[in-house]
């Protein structure tokens, strides 16, 4: 750690305004958990297709929807908000405003999850990828994220420095965009709905959206802002980061059609989305140059960031090569698109927010992580698991593909070559699972301290901020 | 650009914008009028309405998440071992889909495709499908190939006589108890006979690759 970056750990901006971040870390990590133990179950039906399925509740279409449902508007918002607001308050030089509607904001929004995921477990899921939550929490949830946006955008037009960084434009454009986005989508497929095929493809676009406007940029918000503070060094290339951003908010929503490649579309919107998938490599290229310090950086932050951004171009790479009709042939409808799936939410955005939250939380409660040790198992319980979960499944996708191909395999017999492979995902969702506990558990420990022991002894571990990651490390 | 806040949130929502209009608006544009097609030979119109029944069995069928697994869409001929496999004759088009609610395209093979399950080459009859949504064994096989789903069923007494619709085979373990469709289960079987694109609109025939015609000219 050098000299320069100890001053920025020297600050009351984020002791004032913890409470609002930590409310939307720990509603992140808690969901990540209950998406996990879903996962878990949708992953043994796979192999064991009689697994639980007697039960309503858990048949696979509707636990899987509840896994992904609950990942992405439970874990990756709440988490990726959190890191946003407090990138944010950082920047803006002063300590966060409007704190009571982000964490009215956050309970709001969380309820209405809680409240979703209880309506798709009975049967009032919509049946539209990413948009599974039942029309009636659809409006609390747009209410819900303006309030919790509210101190975000605040703290950005009240920045005390005119000019910007990286992490505001995407944070910025994270927080400002997902209101648009999902009050278009809920228009025109839920309140006034579209007819026939329409729907999916306005779905598609909606969940690459969903990807590129506001995920992706809620990650970046936070490695953008995580990477220069701990190598202590200017972002190489930053000259190119303007275009990277605007050729990902640009052209990256455009991608979404290719999972429609021989579907009964018009032509033009899987040739569309091939043709974009190529253009938007771009900005994974110009993000993966800003940040490539990350790689050769050490310490706990760093590992996850870098792998995370290892995850987040070879997503790229993967979406761009089967957006061809030739490689689609292959690899449509198979678990080929669950692993590109996984790589890039579970790989990418997530071990990109891991890494933030490991560097943040020391600075919101002026204290090291509570275990050091679980911080370690952490690491290393997330890089085999995604590793395995995303390697198993690319393998059994390959298998299906193949052999979907070849019409004299029964899908009996499909199911059975490809058995083995999906056994080593449901182990790969064990050691997430497991992982994702740990996590947790360190987290509200780590939090408890601070309500417990008052803010007494803050002050003096900011000033060793060595000590403080000391465990992290 | 990126100092100005007003030329920023113009220029996000351009992104927006043209994103949203680059996609769903042209698709609406282009699919959004889309009309069934008069056939004179049959004088009557493709697609046809599905029933009420089949319409209700497919919020059953999104409901029950059945598209994580299974899609309804026909690749074309020289795309994939969709003809072979016997899942439809031609490829699915737009105007297959526009009198269904909630199309279920799909993005999983898991299980077979169904976009012409009701006139498959061997199609079940609706006891023959009650008993495989209950058991998950197809008549005559061993293995369970689909997850078993007896929530869709009630198992009561034998209250005088036996339901016209219960299924049969269980009377040996169970003599004095009935399991009978629910309401879902039957109109979930009635959506899955529905299941018919087999009518070749003019924009799905199939064209055959020019050196494959003078192969072997059809």
């Amino acid at each position: 750690m050098s000299s320069t970056s100890t001053h920025a750990e020297v600050t009351a901006v984020d002791t004032a305004g913890r409470w609002p971040v930590l409310f939307l870390l720990a509603s992140g990590l808690g969901w990540l958990v209950i998406s996990g133990i879903c996962a878990l179950i949708a992953s043994i039906q796979l192999h064991s297709p009689t697994f639980m399925s007697a039960c309503e509740w858990f048949t696979h279409g509707r636990v899987s929807a509840l896994a992904e449902t609950s990942f992405v508007y439970g874990w990756a918002a709440n988490a990726g908000l959190g890191i946003a607001l407090w990138v944010l308050g950082r920047l803006g030089g002063s300590t966060l405003r409007a704190q009571n509607w982000s964490m009215i904001g956050t309970l709001f929004w969380n309820l209405g999850i809680t409240l979703g995921l209880g309506g798709i477990a009975t049967g009032d899921a919509t049946s539209f990828a990413l948009l599974e939550l039942p029309r009636y929490v659809q409006p609390l949830l747009v209410v819900a994220y303006i309030a919790i946006g509210i101190s975000g955008i605040l703290a950005w037009s009240g920045r005390r420095t005119e000019g910007t960084y990286a992490s505001h434009w995407y944070a910025v454009a994270a927080l400002f965009l997902f209101p648009w986005l999902l009050i278009a989508a809920q228009t025109m497929l839920l309140w006034s709905p579209v007819g026939g095929v329409l729907q999916p493809i306005i779905d598609g676009w909606y969940v690459q959206s969903v990807f590129s406007l506001w995920l992706a940029p809620l990650a970046l918000a936070g490695a953008y802002y995580v990477v220069p503070k701990i190598t202590g060094q200017a972002l190489p290339s930053y000259e190119f980061a303007p275009l990277a951003f605007w050729t990902l908010l640009f052209v990256g929503t455009m991608t979404g059609g290719r999972h429609l490649i021989g579907g009964p579309v018009p032509a033009w919107i899987p040739t569309l989305a091939n043709a974009a998938c190529w253009m938007v490599l771009f900005h994974y290229i110009v993000v993966t140059l800003n940040l490539r310090g990350a790689l050769t950086g050490g310490g706990t932050s760093l590992a996850f960031i870098s792998f995370g951004l290892l995850a987040y171009l070879a997503g790229a790479v993967l979406d761009a090569v089967t957006s061809f009709r030739g490689v689609a042939l292959v690899t449509q409808f198979t678990y080929f698109t669950t692993a590109q799936q996984q790589l890039a939410l579970y790989g990418g955005i997530s071990m990109l927010l891991f890494g933030s939250i490991y560097f943040a939380l020391p600075r919101l409660t002026g204290r090291p992580w509570n275990s050091g040790a679980f911080v370690r198992s952490h690491k290393v319980l997330a890089m085999v698991g995604i590793f395995l979960l995303v390697g198993s499944l690319a393998v059994a996708g390959l298998i299906q593909g193949t052999e979907l191909s070849n019409a004299k395999t029964t899908l009996g017999e499909i199911a059975g070559r490809t058995r083995p492979w999906l056994l080593a995902v449901s182990v790969a969702q064990v050691l997430l699972l497991i992982g994702n506990i740990l996590m947790l558990v360190n987290f509200l420990r780590s939090v408890c301290v601070l309500c417990c022991s008052g803010a007494a002894s803050e002050a003096g571990s900011f000033r060793q901020p060595t000590t403080m990651e000391v465990h992290a490390s | 650009m990126m100092k100005n806040g007003f030329f920023f949130f113009i220029g996000l929502l351009a992104a927006f914008l043209l994103g949203w209009s680059s996609i769903p608006l042209l698709a609406h544009k282009q699919l959004g009028a889309l009309t069934p097609f008069y056939d004179d030979g049959e004088s009557s119109s493709f697609p046809t309405r599905p029933p009420g029944v089949a319409a209700r069995g497919q919020l059953v069928y999104a409901d029950l998440g059945c598209v994580a697994c299974h899609t309804q869409q026909v690749r074309r001929p020289d795309f994939g071992s969709d003809k072979a496999r016997g899942w439809g004759d031609r490829q699915s088009v737009a105007r297959d889909y526009i009198f269904q609610g909630r199309p279920q395209l799909g993005e999983s093979r898991i299980g077979p495709d169904l976009a012409n399950w009701g006139v498959r080459q061997t199609p079940l009859d609706a006891a023959a499908i009650a008993q495989f949504l209950y058991s998950g064994v197809v008549t005559g096989a061993k293995a369970v190939s689909h997850p078993p789903f007896p929530f869709l069923f009630d198992d009561r007494p034998i209250d005088g006589e036996v339901a016209a619709d219960a299924l049969v085979g269980l009377a040996e373990k169970t003599p004095r108890r009935q399991v009978v469709p629910t309401e879902r289960a039957r109109t979930l079987i009635a959506y899955l006979q529905s299941l018919n694109n087999a009518y070749e609109y003019p924009e799905a025939r199939h064209v055959e690759p020019a050196a494959a015609k003078e192969g072997a000219p059809k």
